[in-house]
């Protein structure tokens, strides 16, 4: 139905077309689909936006169709929203994903459990290490592998950071998406921080890999716990300044306040997760829920909103933000001495001093990089962690070799931009660059 | 300028889909024994009165239960699947509220190749289900849950989008991450890993040239040809025979 835009220099005649089917589905979806928004707003007992007047004169008051992305600075990605326009209200929304498919499940196929580490790293690429720990602890689960107590601490103070990280980048980001350019370089300053301790702990700074099935591949130095008490420390201050900046802002409030709003039920039925169903008034956080590691052993609050809207959403990260830093502190204080990784050469990498001075160490090595772990034959399980967008999780299924049989990602960022599309409709078209923000989606996740 | 020459492959009016040759494996059956001591179980996904409850309410319609790690795992007929989840969702003492994921598994045996699993939380109540069914390769349509969970949509396209497994009854059965102009299914077991060439045509390279059919070709085994796309600069180093 929609023709195709002629752009000079860029005609192919018949030759091509951008994959013609596919648009042409989209466009047929968006005529298609129930507008809920008079619903939405009956059920929201506000008035919102009057739906406007038809005017042959004021292109603004017309219908129109609008495609934003997959290139577009705001969408945080290569997300593609074609929206349907009543003036400046959205009638109805069809998101397009898929523009960074790698097919990481299929890869993960014919790769080692250990080997597939690194592919983890690129999906939620905001924070790499929640989903390396969400990835060793399924596989631990399916091979029936305990860690050594150490490691599931220094675990958790990696999540954490990881945490801090991915809501620092939420909070930069949405705040330049909201005008505010100063905010982005005072978040990344902390990230930058993060970073540094990503940097001594695992000797990357971005794309970590440091988990290792069975344990983490090497323990924290002297060095990198100062760093990570140093940070504590300057991190409060640094959020409570945050907070004296924005908790007040006129601008920040106005921009936020009644926005992308979604109800209980909604936020239950649509299966949105993490952050943006705790906004929502949902108890639900898998570290309570289902907890893994040492989480049932530490004290820490799940902060809930029930508003709904991105102003509560920005409260709950920010307190979030500070909870993991009670969690870290506990961490530090209460890490036991004692091994980093299981003892059994079928279950963990023997470690560097085994494998250079002693020939079992070395044919170990070998072999477990060559096979690997080896789950039982038909053997199925799934493991959920609560990554800083969601539950995170993997089902694994097992044929008895060292590579899975097929693996199955639960991205939270994938649910989450299914309750979006929802959201948007019946919102202003300016206010979606702030629901993106606040919803906080990675294509890397999203699109597998 | 030359690589379209490589890329370039016979034109044809339309393009047929190609079925996929592949062969199955033997199977032979696993019986992963339970292990209670797996030290990654979880409280919530021990369920042993969910399960009375659903034979109680549907009899042999649930011909399955299979734990492991701690999980159970309720084997149900595909037929049935959306009054099992509607059962599960709206009895009070049940009460799976929340769907938390679904997705295809190709088995890759010669019957009831393909099965969905479904990932369904109870808030209130804690506990996690897996719900399985199975799904042969002559008949893969299986009722979608979508009417019953909302959250189920995406999932579902996504099945479809993968393993090719078409869902009655859903909203909006479109592909999720690839094109609707690509006409097989990836995470099947014979589709090969580095893709099928020509499934996907890309822009020209050049303004005149052809489609580039297969972006990939060297990893695909075509071999490279002697003659550059470019023009190396003449140096002691260069070989003489690779300028035309």
């Amino acid at each position: 139905m929609a023709t195709a835009p002629q752009f000079p220099g860029l005609d192919f005649g018949d030759k091509f077309r951008f994959w013609p089917k596919h648009n042409e589905k989209i466009y047929e979806r968006l005529e298609a689909k129930h507008a809920w928004i008079e619903e939405k707003r009956a059920a929201q007992g506000d008035g919102g936006v009057p739906a406007t007047e038809w005017s042959e004169e004021d292109p603004l008051e017309n219908e129109m169709i609008l495609n934003m992305g997959p290139q577009h600075p705001a969408t945080h990605g290569v997300l593609r929203c074609v929206v349907k326009l009543d003036g400046e209200t959205i009638e109805k929304a069809v998101l397009d994903i898929g523009y960074l498919h790698r097919g990481i499940e299929k890869l993960a196929e014919s790769k080692t459990y250990q080997e597939f580490m690194p592919y983890t790293d690129r999906m939620d690429y905001l924070s790499p290490y929640s989903n390396n720990v969400a990835w060793c602890l399924a596989v631990e689960k399916l091979a029936g592998i305990e860690i050594p107590e150490r490691a599931a601490w220094i675990r958790m103070i990696m999540c954490e950071l990881a945490r801090i990280s991915s809501h620092c980048l939420w909070l930069g980001v949405g705040l330049m998406d909201a005008g505010a350019v100063s905010g982005f370089l005072w978040t990344f300053q902390q990230r930058e921080d993060i970073y540094s301790i990503f940097d001594e702990v695992a000797g990357a700074r971005f794309t970590v890999s440091h988990a290792r099935i069975g344990g983490v591949a090497s323990d924290l130095t002297p060095r990198s716990f100062e760093l990570i008490r140093a940070f504590c420390d300057s991190f409060r201050e640094e959020l409570a300044s945050w907070q004296k900046f924005l908790n007040r802002n006129r601008i920040w409030i106005e921009r936020n306040k009644d926005v992308g709003r979604i109800t209980k039920e909604e936020a239950i039925e649509l299966g949105m997760t993490g952050p943006n169903l705790r906004g929502s008034g949902v108890e639900y956080d898998v570290r309570r829920f289902e907890p893994y590691l040492k989480y049932d052993e530490v004290d820490f609050t799940i902060p809930i909103r029930d508003e709904g809207d991105c102003l509560a959403r920005y409260f709950l990260r920010l307190e979030e933000m500070e909870q993991s830093i009670r969690i870290i502190e506990q961490c530090l204080d209460r890490m036991p001495e004692g091994p980093i990784r299981a003892d059994d050469a079928k279950q963990a990498y023997p470690s560097k001093d085994e494998v250079y001075y002693s020939m079992e160490g070395m044919i170990h090595d070998f072999m477990y990089t060559d096979v690997g772990t080896q789950a039982p034959k038909g053997a199925n399980a799934y493991h959920a962690v609560e990554s800083p967008k969601g539950e995170l999780g993997f089902y694994l299924t097992s044929d008895g070799t060292g590579r899975p049989f097929r693996v199955r990602i639960n991205a939270p960022s994938f649910t989450n931009l299914q309750g979006m599309e929802y959201i948007m409709e019946g919102s202003l078209v300016a206010d979606t660059v702030v629901i993106i923000g606040s919803i906080d989606p990675v294509m890397g996740e999203a699109d597998k | 300028m030359r690589d379209d020459e490589r890329n370039a492959q016979p034109k044809e009016e339309k393009r047929e889909h190609e079925a996929l040759k592949f062969y199955y494996t033997p199977t032979d059956e696993a019986r992963p024994e339970d292990s209670e001591s797996n030290p990654h179980a979880k409280g919530t996904t021990r369920i042993p009165e969910v399960i009375d409850a659903l034979v109680e309410e549907f009899g042999d319609v649930v011909w399955n239960v299979e734990s492991y790690a701690g999980e159970d795992t309720v084997f149900v007929e595909k037929e049935k699947i959306r009054e099992v989840c509607r059962f599960l969702r709206d009895r009070d003492e049940l009460s799976f509220n929340y769907f938390a994921d679904c997705g295809g598994i190709d088995r890759f045996t010669e019957d009831e190749r393909y099965e969905m699993f479904y990932n369904i939380l109870s808030l209130e109540r804690n506990k996690r289900i897996r719900l399985k069914v199975r799904i042969d390769e002559d008949d893969l349509s299986v009722p979608s849950v979508s009417p019953v969970y909302r959250a189920a949509n995406w999932n579902e396209r996504e099945a479809y989008d993968m393993l090719g497994i078409t869902f009655e009854g859903h909203p909006d059965l479109r592909r999720m991450y690839m094109p609707e102009d690509f006409e097989y299914f990836p995470l099947r077991k014979e589709f090969p890993l580095l893709g099928v060439p020509g499934s996907l045509p890309l822009p020209p390279q050049t303004p005149e040239g052809e489609l580039t059919m297969d972006p990939f070709a060297a990893a695909h085994g075509s071999k490279p040809t002697k003659s550059k796309s470019y023009l190396e600069p003449k140096s002691d180093f260069t070989d003489d025979t690779d300028i035309e």
